[in-house]
């Protein structure tokens, strides 16, 4: 069964597009999405509805941590030898993305080279909530992907960072360098900061505890995990919508870039996971890994390594545009587009 | 009770700055600092601090007036131009100076 959970499902026969359709449909009525509607109306309508920063951080952990085991137990069943090249693949991939962001946003978007390789370092790094959004919806058609696919969200994280950090930096007359004090403390967020942390540590515990470990946790990892999710997705709402209001100061050409990355970055992650041997769930999700850009690790690591950049740019492009397209429609698009190259 | 005179130096800024701040203090040669976070705007815009990355912190500490004046200095052409923050001294008295 592909299509189903409450939308009615299409048959399988029908065009594509009806297929878009209703993924798009079943997408849109989870209650991730519904709830993060809720929290954009809850900062648009400036209600008092807010989150303490601690629940913010906590709800963060939770997500980052049961992932990263339910990640760790899935190789601990494929065995590494499966995992490492699709791994590789994603590594490689989200490094090569601000090698050409970067360019383009200078010729085409007149940025300059700092904001530039900011916007090019959020675009190459990825969005762990886009993630695990991607594979609440592919739990709710029913549609089966590799479990491991986290390794790959862990592996994607720095590298863009680095690379996009080191392109404005030296594009500025040779000024990168690793002693400048700037740069090292966002090398050591990018590379050891909360997320990547969590990730990879709960990742080898979980590989290291397997199916048995999962039984002693899974009823705080596994079982609350889509209603903690839901209440995340409410907070992001309100942080994306505080930010709506810098749309207008962004421009039009971070509006489109903010929309046409996504769609060419997962098209091309979807692709290369299909060629590494990923199943249509697998290759939807390194397309969404690939289409979505930072937030949490690269503004932190980006602003102190880069601080000509404005953050207002990086941060309205990944926020406010990107990751509310990604959830709404560019996970059901990478879900179709793996589809038909699996057709 | 005897009070001795003393500089109070106050930085207000990005949250993720806190650390090179507190790096900084060292290098002047401070002997600790109380940190807290904070909100509200200035100059740049608001700082609402919903998500850590946004986040405000203040940033105390009691030093010696001469301390003072370099820590400002080094303030001012390292990170001014590129942060959003602020940094001003005052006149303290304290109990026990040789503590700072």
């Amino acid at each position: 069964m592909i299509e189903g959970g409450e939308v009615t499902a299409s048959t399988s026969y029908s065009a594509p597009l009806m297929d878009f359709v209703t993924a798009i449909q079943s997408n849109l009525l989870s209650p991730a999405v519904l709830f993060f509607v809720l929290g954009v109306f809850a900062a648009v309508s400036k209600s008092d509805l807010k989150f303490p920063e601690a629940l913010y951080s906590t709800l963060t952990i939770y997500l980052l941590t049961a992932i990263g085991f339910k990640g760790g137990v899935a190789i601990n069943e494929a065995g590494i030898s499966t995992v490492w090249l699709p791994a590789l693949a994603a590594m490689t991939l989200g490094a090569i993305i601000p090698l050409w962001a970067y360019p383009c946003l200078r010729k085409f978007g007149r940025f300059s080279i700092a904001d530039a390789g900011a916007i090019a370092a959020h675009y190459g790094s990825v969005s762990a909530v886009t993630f695990i959004a991607a594979t609440n919806f592919l739990k709710s058609i029913d549609q089966p992907y590799e479990s491991y696919a986290s390794a790959f969200l862990a592996v994607m994280e720095s590298p863009a960072i680095v690379i996009g950090v080191m392109l404005g930096k030296g594009a500025l007359g040779g000024k990168f360098s690793f002693s400048d004090t700037g740069v090292r403390h966002a090398l050591r967020d990018a590379v050891l900061g909360k997320g990547v942390l969590l990730l990879i540590g709960a990742m080898i515990i979980g590989s290291l505890c397997g199916k048995r470990g999962m039984a002693s946790v899974e009823g705080l990892f596994v079982t609350p995990f889509q209603g903690v999710l839901a209440l995340f997705l409410l907070e992001m709402g309100m942080v994306a919508g505080r930010r709506l209001g810098d749309l207008k100061k962004v421009g039009l050409f971070l509006l489109f870039f903010g929309i046409t990355a996504p769609v060419l970055h997962g098209s091309a992650g979807v692709i290369l996971g299909h060629w590494v041997g990923l199943s249509i769930g697998g290759a939807t999700l390194l397309g969404v890994l690939a289409g979505s850009a930072s937030y949490i690790a690269a503004p932190a690591a980006v602003r102190l390594s880069l601080p000509e950049a404005n953050p207002t740019y990086s941060l309205t492009a990944a926020l406010a545009i990107t990751f509310p397209f990604n959830i709404t429609v560019g996970i059901p698009l990478f879900f179709e587009l793996a589809k038909y190259l699996n057709a | 009770m005897s009070l001795h005179p003393m500089k109070l130096v106050t930085i207000v800024c990005e949250a993720i700055l806190e650390d090179r701040v507190v790096e900084l203090l060292r290098e002047v040669g401070t002997n600790g600092h109380t940190a807290f976070p904070v909100h509200g705007s200035g100059n740049q815009g608001n700082r609402n601090a919903d998500i850590s990355e946004m986040a405000n912190v203040q940033i105390q500490v009691v030093v010696k007036p001469a301390i003072a004046e370099t820590l400002l200095n080094r303030l001012q052409s390292e990170l001014f131009a590129t942060f959003a923050m602020v940094a001003y001294e005052s006149d303290v008295r304290v109990l026990r100076p040789n503590k700072f």
